[in-house]
């Protein structure tokens, strides 16, 4: 017999797993992490830049003791993306860029939220997978940048 | 006998397809509520069309022997 299913992934995860999905994630969409100076406001820097903030309903982040938390700031040729953890405790994306309008930075967060979600299952899927004894025997990327993986029962 | 598989397609926006191959019985099901559980909320579910060829090859069997 055999079936078929579509899930939609939820992130649940502390702030170590997403930041690694989230580093895992925009390097293939061309950007780079930013690492934080001390003293430097990265609000004072946008204020003129128009910007647009993306809920991500189907997240957790969870609070973990010794844990930083915090922001993961991204960029990308004068687009600036920052994650971080809202009042109710999901992930939340807040996009900036010069010249381009509320609907396009909403484009560019949605693409940035759907690659990191990518990245999140892929992992968990593997992790939990690998713990049940189950092997990937075959992994390839398409052109649309769909990951296709086969896993068999060892 | 057919090897027994999962084929998993994460798409670029998140979302996962996975498809059982050669699974018999219940088990198939058992594995597409597993990566259910692992990955987050189940949007739709189907049987393939393998599914029911297999289901056919049964009936045809059975009817073979009835009519002995």
């Amino acid at each position: 017999m055999s079936s078929c299913i579509i899930v939609t992934p939820l992130i649940i995860a502390g702030w170590p797993v997403i930041s690694a999905a989230v580093t895992a994630a925009v390097g293939s969409l061309g950007y780079s992490i930013v690492v934080p100076q001390l003293g430097v406001s990265t609000a004072a820097t946008v204020k003129t830049r128009n910007r647009a903030e993306i809920d991500i309903d189907d997240s957790e982040v969870l609070s973990e003791t010794g844990s930083a938390g915090g922001q993961i700031v991204v960029e990308r040729a004068g687009i600036r993306a920052v994650f971080t953890r809202d009042a109710r405790g999901a992930l939340k994306l807040c996009v900036e860029g010069d010249g381009l309008s509320k609907l396009e930075l909403k484009k560019i967060g949605a693409e940035l939220i759907g690659r990191v979600t990518q990245q999140y299952a892929y992992h968990k899927i593997v992790t939990e997978l690998q713990q049940r004894n189950m092997s990937i025997v075959d992994e390839e990327v398409t052109a649309d940048r769909t990951v296709k993986i086969r896993v068999r029962n060892l | 006998m057919a090897q027994e598989e999962l084929e998993i397609e994460i798409a670029p926006d998140g979302k996962v397809t996975v498809t059982t191959k050669g699974i018999k019985g219940p088990a198939c099901m058992d594995y597409a509520d597993l990566i259910a559980r692992i990955v987050g909320r189940e949007e739709h579910r189907e049987k393939t069309s393998e599914y029911y060829e297999e289901a056919e090859q049964i009936e045809r069997h059975v009817d073979i022997k009835q009519r002995r």
